[in-house]
């Protein structure tokens, strides 16, 4: 019998099927077209071909866009979000619309031809952690902005181009967005009525049966969630209450890179290298406004989300926002354990 | 400058890129490609499926041979199942259910390689109407709060089988999507003392910028807020709430609009793949609601849906819709002039 299963924060709703059940072994990467490596525009020594860097870190000696750079972000070449112009809301008829102001900005992960985060040292994943960071609140400053979500797209099934090069992706936009609000306000509706964080309960709820426990390390956990909607989706939470991914200090950084590699390694190794997307959720800029983030610091709490794309959306998931996934967590998070990395 | 617009129904922002907008050529969709194999959808092979629930048949002919146009079987691998009692679940903060419902095959036609621009206006009709009869036998059961009919059309729309085929499924809740649009949509006529649809309808007939085709019955128009380049909807011009009411006059006119949509996708762009979703309103009463209007979404698989989507909610369309209705109506113009 198929189990519906609903997430505990926003209400969403998961088929989990266990009738067209696959094996965990069933579902693989699948083979893509390489592109050209010696054009590669995100290698060191070709700092010519992208944008001029909006941030890197590098040796002091090393000059702004020349070699000696460890993590390099660039403007993206096609940007969704501008960041020239005002705001300038209005309607048309019964529609309304605004200028696409935002920024949109390219990780350059590492200066070496790697394709996967999974293949970098947990020292690197940790900069490009600093640098996420760095960058936020740098977009932060400008009022103009809401909320910058960080995210990956690894592989073509993913939306990553045809380069492969391991970067992830800024984008800060001027109204918060629909999905995160959503998450927002389950948060603070469960906060409401039992003036407990929901994610510091399922840390707690996980740990207790482990059912789903992927890893847990350095104040880190991994798990596969409850409601997933994507066979091997894994979410990482920090297990000390926090809001803001922000404030994370240099040896969580650390933890967090290692946790990240080890999951993101397991993927890799027991799927075959699969195409993935992974974003960070975290609290938006709390700038003044009346009473509107009073207790965000309580009932909201950052955390990763690792979606392998090994599924295809289709007409149901679109049309309902239900989503079938065909292997449960608990099958997923054991399989995912016994992955050595 | 690129445009956010809003979606006035549910409120999702949508980025339109009006400055460098992708022409049809410019995306590198996955073309639909047949690869064969014994097929249970196929002619000669009903007996490979589960036993049919409705057909439509040569008289003579019994359930389960051939001699048929239409046929709706039960899902081989459901997602849901019709059995049991709708048990209703927590275990610690998490809560959940067991998977009643129902989960149907349409089999569109006998063959294997015709897609609906490829069959008759009666074939089409034949479709809608199984459709309909489905939906109503199905809203008799108290259990199932939501019907939703759609079809994938090719792998990247995520259809397992080649043979062309609808699905319907029946869920015990309605579905958060549906919800919220829904919300919006009462939202609107709460304030206004008008549906939302109505006044779309409305409104792109006054800017006339969006509009494909039109006829007794039935808009077809890119719609302003489009999720994805070149998304279609098809929406009957008087208010209704559910699909499964419509009239017979409505019928053929569907049929025929339904065809020439697909046709001119597929002009436009190597067999693509496709998902439709039928979006009507959970049916309550019997005269229907007057804040929620029936209607099908189309969307054409060409894009590839990334991490900014999942994580925001947010989409970006690199072909805004005034852009894809002047494509759309150039490529039937286009096919007049090759025929």
């Amino acid at each position: 019998m198929p189990e519906l299963r609903k997430d505990p924060i926003i209400g969403r709703w998961v088929i989990i099927s266990t009738e067209r059940a696959k094996r965990p072994d069933q579902f693989g990467g699948q083979p893509e077209r390489s592109p050209d490596e010696k054009s590669c525009p995100f290698c060191e020594g070709h700092e010519s071909q992208t944008p001029p860097e909006i941030y890197a870190i590098r040796s002091k000696s090393a000059l702004h866009n020349s070699p000696g750079w460890e993590l390099r972000v660039v403007p993206s070449i096609a940007p969704f979000l501008r960041i020239e112009g005002e705001l300038d809301r209005r309607g048309k008829g019964m529609y309304d619309l605004m200028n696409a102001i935002g920024a949109h900005e390219i990780v350059i992960e590492t200066s070496k031809h790697i394709d996967n985060i999974a293949d970098l040292s947990e020292e690197q994943v940790a900069k490009i952690i600093t640098c996420y960071i760095d960058r936020m609140m740098d977009l932060e400053k400008d009022t103009r902005f809401k909320y910058v979500l960080v995210f990956k797209n690894h592989g073509w099934i993913a939306g990553a181009g045809r380069i492969r090069h391991a970067r992830s992706q800024l984008i800060a936009t001027p109204v918060n967005p629909k999905r995160v609000k959503e998450e927002l306000v389950g948060a603070r509706r469960y906060y409401d009525y039992h003036e407990r964080c929901v994610f510091c309960d399922l840390i707690k709820q996980e740990l207790q049966s482990k059912d789903r426990l992927i890893l847990d390390i350095d104040g880190f956990i991994a798990i596969a969630p409850f409601a997933s909607r994507f066979p091997f989706e894994v979410w990482i939470l920090p297990k000390k209450h926090s809001c803001d991914f922000t404030a994370l200090d240099m040896p969580a950084r650390l933890d967090l890179g290692r946790i990240l590699k080890q999951v993101l390694s397991k993927l890799k190794k027991g799927l075959d290298d699969p195409p993935y997307n992974y974003m960070l959720h975290t609290a938006p800029f709390r700038r003044e406004k009346l009473g509107y983030w009073k207790s965000i610091d309580n009932d909201y709490h950052w955390h990763i989300e690792i979606m392998p794309r090994l599924t295809r959306m289709a007409g149901f998931e679109w049309g309902t926002g239900f989503y079938i996934c065909p292997l449960s967590p608990e099958a997923a998070a054991k399989f995912l354990r016994e992955v050595e990395v | 400058m690129a445009e956010l617009r809003r979606d006035p129904i549910t409120g999702r922002w949508v980025i339109v890129d009006t400055d460098h907008p992708n022409t049809p050529a410019d995306f590198e969709h996955e073309e639909h490609s047949w690869k064969g194999g014994v097929c249970p959808f196929c002619y000669g092979n009903e007996s490979l499926t589960p036993p049919e629930i409705d057909s439509f048949r040569d008289p003579h002919t019994g359930p389960n041979t051939s001699g048929w146009q239409v046929r709706v079987v039960p899902n081989k691998f459901p997602a849901l199942q019709i059995e049991g009692d709708l048990d209703r679940a927590g275990s610690g903060i998490y809560d959940m259910s067991n998977g009643i419902g129902a989960h149907e095959i349409l089999i569109e036609t006998p063959y294997h390689h015709k897609d609906i621009p490829d069959l008759l206006d009666e074939e089409i009709e034949k479709i809608i109407i199984m459709l309909c009869r489905r939906a109503l036998d199905l809203v008799k059961d108290r259990r199932l709060k939501y019907i939703m009919v759609f079809k994938n059309y090719g792998p990247a729309a995520g259809a397992s089988l080649e043979h062309p085929h609808t699905q319907i499924i029946a869920l015990p809740m309605v579905p958060k999507n549906v919800k919220e649009e829904i919300e919006g949509a009462r939202r609107y006529f709460e304030y206004r003392d008008r549906c939302i649809f109505c006044d779309i309808i409305r409104q792109e007939k006054q800017d006339d910028e969006r509009i494909i085709l039109e006829n007794n019955h039935f808009l077809a128009f890119c719609p302003f807020v489009s999720r994805f380049p070149f998304e279609i909807w098809i929406i009957p011009k008087k208010h209704s709430s559910y699909f499964c009411h419509m009239s017979p006059e409505e019928i053929p006119d569907l049929a025929v609009m339904l065809k020439d949509i697909i046709s001119r996708i597929k002009k436009i762009f190597a067999n693509p793949a496709y998902n439709f979703i039928i979006h009507s309103s959970p049916v309550e009463t019997a005269e229907g609601v007057e804040y929620y209007h029936w209607h099908i979404e189309f969307m054409p698989n060409l894009t590839r849906v990334a991490g900014f989507e999942w994580g925001t909610g947010f989409y970006l369309v690199q072909t805004s819709p005034e852009l894809a209705a002047q494509y759309l109506n150039k490529s039937a113009t286009h096919g007049a002039q090759q025929s």
